[in-house]
């Protein structure tokens, strides 16, 4: 049996060799997206803001999956929410990408106020212009509920963890603690690769820039895709 | 334009395209479904081990992710005196999916045992390997199909 100390720093290390090894191949598209929609405003907040989100998701999972005592009872029942949040990720980034090329008329399509999906439109408009850093948090929120095999993989111990534990609370503390280390630990890579989007020749020329929105809109198609046979 | 001005921004175009496409790259296909070696699907799995021979069975099947498996070896030998007891390490050849290990127990006549969950992978590869190892004797790989 390890230690609690033992346990989080294998977590973060797991988190950190995972998130080079995984993170950057799946979740790499949404971090470098926000890179690029950010266009000449810093990243390091943005992101930050994102993961906090990301990582708050993650413990508060780590927190219900040790409670419960079972991954696969909590497993089933976020399988329902996760489709959904893949669709939405998908749709983000290719909203994101037509914007930021230009190519989406965000002020007739999302603009219109007698709509009567005008939250959606404010919404929407909100998180293409990005005039607040805040929208991150939640972003990030939502977004830590991807499904992500590694991020079972950690919920499973996790789960262990909450069962071997002499009390629920300090299961369900444990639970929080290993997820919020495992999802430090898997911060640098994302952030890397999306402070590599960030380069500036990347984002002043033109044509650079629309051949990045191609792409990104094809990533976000590629999202969709996954989520529709997951 | 000039000449070199052209080859600049073409080789900038690339790394653009570059940056933004290796994120899917590992998302095409399973490339792994070449190694696999066990069907688990239709029952037991030998292989061997420094001499000896291992039978991994997996129930209940057909084998499928984000469900509670029961994991069993069987050593066609017993075990060399004062080896602590094996363990399986599942992961998918790769593709890192954080250490998941499958602590398991003797039940008696060379067997043991252990439950364990395989996640899902939203790639959509299906690829397992379950990595059976013996402390201070040796390991052997188990590759094989699971059903998402």
């Amino acid at each position: 049996m390890l230690s609690t100390e033992t346990l989080y720093l294998l977590y973060l290390s797991t988190g950190f060799t995972v998130g080079f090894g995984h993170c950057v191949g799946m979740c790499g598209p949404l971090v470098v997206s926000f890179s690029l929609n950010l266009k000449e405003k810093s990243i390091f907040v943005p992101q930050m803001l994102y993961h906090l989100g990301r990582i708050a998701t993650y413990a508060i999972l780590g927190g219900i999956v040790a409670a419960v005592g079972s991954f696969t009872v909590m497993a089933a029942q976020l399988e329902r929410i996760q489709k959904s949040v893949m669709i939405f990720a998908g749709v983000l980034i290719v909203l994101m990408g037509l914007a930021m090329a230009g190519w989406l008329p965000v002020g007739r399509i999302f603009g219109n106020q007698s709509s009567p999906g005008r939250w959606i439109s404010r919404g929407f408009g909100k998180l293409l212009k990005v005039k607040s850093n805040t929208v991150y948090l939640p972003l990030g929120l939502l977004l830590g509920l991807l499904p992500c095999g590694p991020v079972y993989t950690a919920l499973l111990g996790a789960a262990r963890t909450g069962m071997e534990a002499p009390a629920i609370y300090s299961g369900v503390f444990a639970g929080m603690g290993l997820m919020t280390a495992f999802g430090l630990g898997t911060v640098p890579a994302l952030f890397l690769v999306a402070k590599l989007a960030d380069m500036g020749w990347l984002k002043s020329r033109d044509i650079i820039y629309k051949v990045g929105a191609v792409i990104m809109t094809l990533v976000g198609i590629f999202f969709i895709i996954r989520a529709i046979r997951f | 334009m000039t000449r070199y001005r052209r080859v600049n921004m073409l080789m900038k175009i690339l790394l653009t395209v570059l940056l933004l496409s290796f994120p899917v790259s590992g998302q095409a296909g399973d490339s792994n479904r070449e190694l696999i070696n066990c069907d688990l699907h239709r029952g037991a799995c030998t292989r061997n081990l420094s001499g000896s021979t291992v039978t991994l069975t997996v129930t209940p099947r057909p084998v499928r992710a984000m469900q509670d498996l029961l994991f069993q070896v069987s050593f066609s030998d017993r075990l060399p005196p004062n080896t602590r007891h094996p363990y399986i390490d599942l992961g998918m050849p790769g593709m890192q999916m954080g250490p998941n290990r499958v602590q398991l127990k003797s039940v008696g006549n060379h067997t043991y045992e252990g439950r364990g969950v395989i996640v899902r992978c939203p790639s959509g590869r299906r690829t397992w390997r379950a990595t059976v190892t013996v402390p201070d004797f040796g390991q052997t790989d188990f590759i094989f199909d699971v059903i998402y």
